[in-house]
């Protein structure tokens, strides 16, 4: 009998897991020892992190956070389902909070009118941030991934732009920032309001749709072999260009979320890495809409409790130093549980 | 006519930067592994360059240690993907977190400080003297003529003149093949895949010691992006890639002389050119000339790691 390491082709679940939890660990270890090395008392850091984050106000903020986080690593998770990299969440929540600012700010009427409105402006600009990268994808073969990401640097300028010029708060108090939106959406706790919620059903409603429908199928196994698709006389297509236009929708409702609910303004620099740290949460996620829930409140106490160090003079670059370390370790974890320890009766004959 | 000159002069300079970068995209997409990092390793690069001319006045020292560490950080990248064999954008991607986030936190000290020091423009005798483009084109800082003649001559030479040049592309193109012919996959994608890495925060030391000239957080603004865009609009070939980022030395330079200039579009407008730019060609080359595609096709086995016993 005989132990080899043999690589197979799927990797498990428990070990997809495992490779998470050691890459987190791993990527907050390497943090403390650095911050261990530049002097800082790590206990007292500890400490301000727990005292910061397990209160009234920092449980808030926490649902603040997790909210825009689930859906834009939801964006970013459905578009892989297909076999599609949309890194560009981030331009596309800006383009939603941009569109339902807009609304918000130009349209007037009842409250009750407005906020749906808002709801599909939201969406609309972020799927019509995503069109053109689709477009270009679906009948041209260019790559996604770039020029989705490039648009990212175009949303928030646009935000930039109008909230600084055109649209900048007139009361002469703000630099870059609109007048207060005169729209709310309803609150649930304290600061937190019905987007976490909606944000927590749309993802529900996308895992039953992904896995307990014809279409939900269809797009898998596009995504997983679009060899074997069209093959099956799966349209490969247009079930690239739904979804990636799903995903772009759903980046801008978070956008849409995150202005109208959270910062009840359009404000330079809205986006706030959301969009990337998105594509953290649909990693850790593992391809599951469940998952993306479980990987979003994982990141949203890493950027709390990047907001908690601020005060103690620990930079928010920090945060995604960390953040990047954790992808790199996951990576890396991800394709090391592709491995199995197998027993063999015999040696292996050599070829 | 001084205009033009300008325009010209600033568009060779603002090109550099691409252009030293995506020459390291070139190197290591050529051997089959695509380098997302390439935004965190120049933010890397450039950081290092103004904390050691801050130390020390000498921006060759700043230039040459940013080509280290961006050694070092790819070498880290290369056993992650080559050797491990681990998801190459995931990778990439995290390396431009962590460069950016790494660069920012080491940067807040250094953030305002113009460089004490830069690379000068030299003027080469008798040929700067040429009215209008005289200027232009020969009094540039030493690291142009080394990023637009010599590095792309020698890449040129190396990938498509030489037998070591094959087994590159070879390997990029189909690994198994190269493997049973005897070329060390595993040991050409680490070498070249570290080297482009060095190259991208080369371009990041450039832009902090050559062009900008000084540091502030988001100093590379997309750049590293646009570096990994324009590899593929030309076509993964050196000289094509120095071009192009000509092309983009343009379209950033026509932002800058729209600002000076007072025209009525905004800044953050302005802003957006580069960007938009850079999606208009990724597209519109593909859409009118259908050859192109097969000509300027990536090599085949790109973003594939490869296992010698799963063929």
């Amino acid at each position: 009998m005989a132990l080899r390491i043999q690589r197979v082709p799927s990797d498990n679940l428990a070990g997809g897991i495992a490779a998470r939890l050691i890459a987190i660990v791993l990527a907050l270890a390497v943090a403390a020892a650095v911050f261990a090395f530049t002097g800082a008392d790590l206990g007292k850091l500890g400490g301000h992190v727990v005292k910061s984050t397990f209160s009234n106000f920092g449980m808030q903020d926490v649902g603040l956070i997790l909210t825009p986080l689930i859906l834009t690593g939801l964006a970013v998770m459905i578009a892989l389902k297909v076999g599609a990299w949309n890194i560009g969440a981030e331009g596309q929540f800006c383009a939603g909070a941009f569109a339902a600012s807009g609304v918000a700010l130009f349209v007037p009427g009842p409250t009750v009118v407005i906020l749906p409105l808002m709801f599909v402006a939201g969406a609309l600009g972020g799927m019509i941030w995503i069109l053109i990268p689709t477009l270009a994808r679906a009948y041209a073969d260019v790559s996604e991934l770039i020029t989705t990401l490039l648009l990212n640097f175009v949303g928030i300028l646009l935000v930039y732009y109008v909230a600084t010029g055109p649209w900048l708060d007139s009361s002469g108090f703000s630099f870059a920032s609109t007048k207060r939106l005169p729209h709310d959406i309803p609150a649930l706790w304290g600061d937190v309001h019905w987007g976490l919620p909606i944000a927590v059903i749309i993802t529900i409603a996308v895992a039953a749709v992904l896995n307990f429908t014809r279409w939900g199928y269809e797009v898998r196994i596009a995504g997983s072999n679009p060899n074997a698709a069209r093959y099956a006389a799966i349209p490969f297509r247009r079930h690239l260009i739904v979804v990636m236009l799903l995903s772009g929708a759903i980046a801008g409702l978070a956008g849409m979320l995150e202005a109208v609910g959270t910062a009840h303004r359009l404000q330079g620099g809205i986006s706030n890495n959301f969009g990337y740290i998105g594509i953290m949460v649909a990693v850790l996620a593992r391809g599951s809409a469940i998952g993306v829930i479980a990987g979003a409140l994982l990141m949203t106490l890493i950027l709390k409790s990047g907001l908690a160090l601020q005060t103690q003079g620990v930079s928010v670059a920090t945060v995604l130093a960390i953040t990047g370390l954790i992808l790199f370790f996951t990576a890396i974890g991800d394709e090391l549980s592709h491995y199995r320890i197998v027993r063999t009766k015999n040696e292996p004959q050599e070829a | 006519m001084d205009l033009i000159a300008g325009l010209i002069q600033t568009s060779i300079l603002a090109g550099g930067v691409l252009a030293l970068a995506a020459l390291g995209e070139v190197l290591a997409e050529r051997v089959g592994v695509v380098n997302l990092g390439v935004e965190g390793l120049m933010s890397l690069g450039a950081i290092t360059g103004i904390a050691t001319v801050v130390a020390t006045p000498s921006p060759l020292l700043g230039f040459a240690l940013a080509l280290a560490v961006g050694f070092m950080a790819g070498m880290a990248f290369a056993t992650a993907t080559v050797i491990v064999r681990a998801n190459q954008v995931l990778c990439g991607l995290a390396l431009t977190l962590m460069g950016t986030g790494v660069a920012a936190m080491i940067g807040k000290a250094y953030s305002g400080i113009p460089a004490p020091v830069t690379f000068a423009p030299i003027a080469i005798p008798y040929l700067s003297d040429i009215p209008v483009l005289g200027r232009a084109l020969f009094t540039q800082n030493i690291l142009v003529y080394l990023i637009y003649l010599i590095l792309p001559f020698t890449l040129h030479h190396i990938m498509f003149r030489t037998r070591h040049g094959l087994d590159m592309r070879a390997v990029g193109e189909n690994p198994a093949a190269a493997d049973a012919a005897g070329i060390p996959v595993q040991r050409i994608r680490f070498w070249y895949v570290s080297l482009g890495a060095a190259f991208a925060a080369g371009a990041g030391a450039y832009l902090t010691l050559a062009f900008v000239p000084s540091w502030s957080e988001g100093v590379v603004a997309g750049r590293g992006w646009i570096a990994v865009a324009l590899v593929i609009f030309a076509g993964y070939r050196p000289w094509t890639a120095v071009l192009a980022a000509l092309l983009f030395g343009l379209i950033t330079s026509l932002g800058f002389v729209g600002q000076a200039r007072n025209w009525p579009i905004a800044a953050p407008i302005l802003s957006m050119l580069p960007y938009l730019g850079t999606i208009a060609l990724m597209i519109v080359p593909v859409l009118a000339w259908q050859k192109v595609r097969r000509l300027m096709a990536a090599p085949a086995a790109i973003g594939e790691p490869y296992f010698r016993d799963v063929r």
